[in-house]
């Protein structure tokens, strides 16, 4: 697979900006189909290099190829291999050339065309895709070039731009506050009261930045009506442990986060029950996330010192303005990035072995 | 720009910080170039070693440590702070506790500096000699004041916290909050800088009472007892903060205030003999002595 001068650079690929959930699925490849994928791109007459790019969200195929291969053999080999009408692969994907794969592998890289925009992991993914293809020999000078120079355009992208400042998820946005109350979240001592669905969304965020000491009570050791999950479940699934609920109030003082996410139409935590709490931690602060509708804790409390009172209307709040202070950079992100993507491809044009 | 006169050094380390101050403002909400993100941290830097300079400068020609008037005491209280930063950033990183550093510097060096009559030229008194004729005095002094630039620094700490707790109170974003140190870490910090402040400022005191004990001429009734109140005023503070009588953002005020009334009361505590020696001077009304 050695490139030659007349090679060219091209991209197929489905996303969320072209597809909906069920049509990307129908195009992503099952995981252990990759390897008979690889097997029959390389068959395919005219292609010298590539690599394939498949996540939840996106499914890419990003290959350096002689002129002779259009784009369309790619598809139809695609097409055919996920058992797909030629036409949907027509419309349900979008097809790049050029110096437009190069701008196109920055903004994916650097996270500006995720779903989320900012977000990490798409980079996680793209290193892991380009491992994986290195491996099997397939990618070689343009497209270990292309991909190295991504990452390091999305490191620069977020450097020197806002576009992952922030958090926007809400399991997120509660440990980035309980980083600004403790420090450090993994030693925080968490306590769910409750079963419900953001309970789960926040302790896999808590538990995924090393939280280890987390307790789950709930009224009864029944069903959630929210989750139609038993507290017991969640602790077991988080490797946490389970509080009796009687014991709850007097043992509100050992936690640093308090969670409540039930159905229950009364205050389960009254201004008094904390103030009793805090007395017996005064100089340590507690965050409570109320994350039930009607509340569970009442407002009052928040008037306790070092009490943080947060209910889900404050952090989808917060959430929002994150995400709107990183779509205003995205448009400056988005046009350092594509300088950055020409003067690559410029500079690729000029050494003879790279595409034309 | 002479190197070698100490308020042009001044003004120039008063600039560095101003310019630190507000690039370290700017960078929390945009980001460098890289090479230029220590930009803030290394003009405090260049500031100290100014402002080092010129202390050192001002100390040979008053033959002893600079501590003879108002602005001499406002930037060895500032040089203090600084240092303390600098020593407190070797094992904590907080680029944002040098920012704040930085506008205190600015504030109060400029203050200082911008009041003329603060560096009367006590040193060119008739008959002037050194400013510590006794070696145990000038030790007292410079702890007192090292003190002093601890509590400064704790005093910045106190605005941060207070900054974050008002951030996270609002539950808004906040312009700061993301960049400011998590809440319970500047309260344990501001419990450690009070407990080492005390400290020093106890050797102080100690080193402090030998001397009044062999020459209570010297000291002025005022002295001893905006000395002692101070002192007993930080004592109680700490007392109280260990018991957990005083804690959050009550103690952070506390800090505050009494970092407040440790800057106004700088200008009593002088002693009686170099008063009256610099009395004899009139152009230099302001010009307080430590004997």
């Amino acid at each position: 697979m050695t490139p030659s001068p007349d090679s060219s650079l091209f991209l197929l690929g489905t996303s969320h900006q072209v597809a909906n959930l069920n049509e990307r699925e129908s195009i992503a490849l099952p995981s252990d189909s990759i390897d008979s994928f690889y097997r029959g791109l390389q068959e395919l007459d005219g292609l010298k290099e590539c690599l394939v790019l498949n996540t939840c969200n996106r499914t890419e195929i990003y290959g350096a190829a002689e002129d002779n291969l259009k784009i369309e053999v790619v598809s139809n080999y695609l097409a055919e291999f996920r058992d797909l009408d030629p036409e949907f692969m027509i419309q349900k994907t979008y097809r790049r050339a050029g110096p437009e794969v190069v701008r196109h592998l920055f903004e994916v890289a650097s996270g500006i065309d995720s779903q989320m925009v900012g977000e990490t992991e798409i980079l996680g993914q793209l290193k892991k895709a380009y491992d994986d293809a290195s491996e099997r020999a397939f990618t070689g000078k343009v497209l270990n070039r292309l991909f190295q120079k991504s990452f390091q355009a999305a490191k620069w992208a977020r450097t020197n731009t806002g576009i992952s400042r922030g958090q926007v998820n809400l399991g997120n946005v509660l440990c980035e506050l309980a980083r600004r109350i403790f420090g450090q979240v993994g030693q925080c001592r968490v306590l769910v009261v409750g079963a419900g669905e953001v309970a789960e969304g926040a302790l896999e965020a808590f538990k995924s930045r090393g939280s280890e000491a987390i307790t789950v009570t709930g009224r009864t050791f029944d069903w959630c009506p929210l989750s139609r999950r038993k507290p017991d479940e969640l602790a077991q699934k988080f490797d946490g442990f389970t509080l009796a609920y009687s014991k709850l109030h007097d043992s509100l003082h050992l936690f640093d986060v308090v969670l409540a996410s039930t159905a229950s139409a009364k205050a389960l935590l009254t201004h008094k029950q904390v103030e009793v709490a805090m007395k017996k931690r005064p100089s340590k602060p507690l965050f409570v996330i109320d994350a039930s509708v009607p509340r569970n804790v009442e407002e009052a409390a928040s008037t306790v010192e070092n009490v943080y009172l947060y209910n889900m209307d404050d952090v989808s709040a917060i959430a929002n303005e994150n995400l709107q202070s990183r779509l205003a950079e995205v448009e400056r992100c988005r046009t350092a990035l594509s300088k950055r993507a020409l003067r690559l491809w410029e500079q690729m044009r000029a050494q003879p072995s790279l595409p034309s | 720009m002479n190197l070698n006169d100490v308020t042009s050094l001044l003004w120039i380390a008063t600039f560095c910080f101003g310019i630190s101050f507000v690039l370290g403002m700017v960078k929390t909400r945009h980001s460098f170039p890289y090479g230029l993100q220590e930009c803030p941290f290394i003009l405090i830097v260049i500031g100290f070693f100014l402002q080092t300079r010129a202390l050192y400068l001002r100390g040979i020609e008053v033959h002893g440590c600079p501590l003879g008037n108002g602005l001499e005491r406002t930037q060895f209280i500032l040089w203090s702070l600084i240092l303390a930063f600098l020593l407190l950033r070797l094992v904590w990183q907080l680029n944002l506790l040098g920012t704040f550093c930085a506008g205190a510097s600015l504030l109060l060096g400029s203050l200082s500096l911008g009041l003329k009559d603060w560096d009367a030229p006590y040193w060119k008194a008739e008959g002037y000699t050194r400013l510590f004729q006794d070696p145990w005095i000038e030790l007292h002094a410079s702890l007192a004041i090292f003190s002093y630039g601890l509590f400064c620094l704790l005093a910045v700490v106190s605005i941060m916290y207070l900054s974050q707790r008002q951030t996270l109170l609002s539950r808004k974003p906040g312009f700061l909050g993301p960049f400011l140190p998590p809440i319970q870490e500047l309260e344990v910090a501001a419990f450690r800088l009070l407990a080492v402040g005390v400290t020093f400022l106890s050797l102080s005191m100690v080193v402090g009472t030998m001397h009044w004990t062999r020459h209570p001429e010297f000291v002025s009734q005022t002295k001893l007892a905006v000395t002692s109140a101070l002192w007993i005023g930080y004592l109680v503070l700490l007392g109280m903060r260990m018991s957990n009588r005083l804690y959050g953002s009550r103690f952070a005020k506390w800090t505050i205030a009494l970092f407040a009334i440790a800057l106004l009361s700088l200008s009593l505590v002088s002693s009686k003999q170099k008063k009256q020696a610099f009395h004899a001077l009139p152009l230099q009304p302001l010009a307080l002595n430590l004997r």
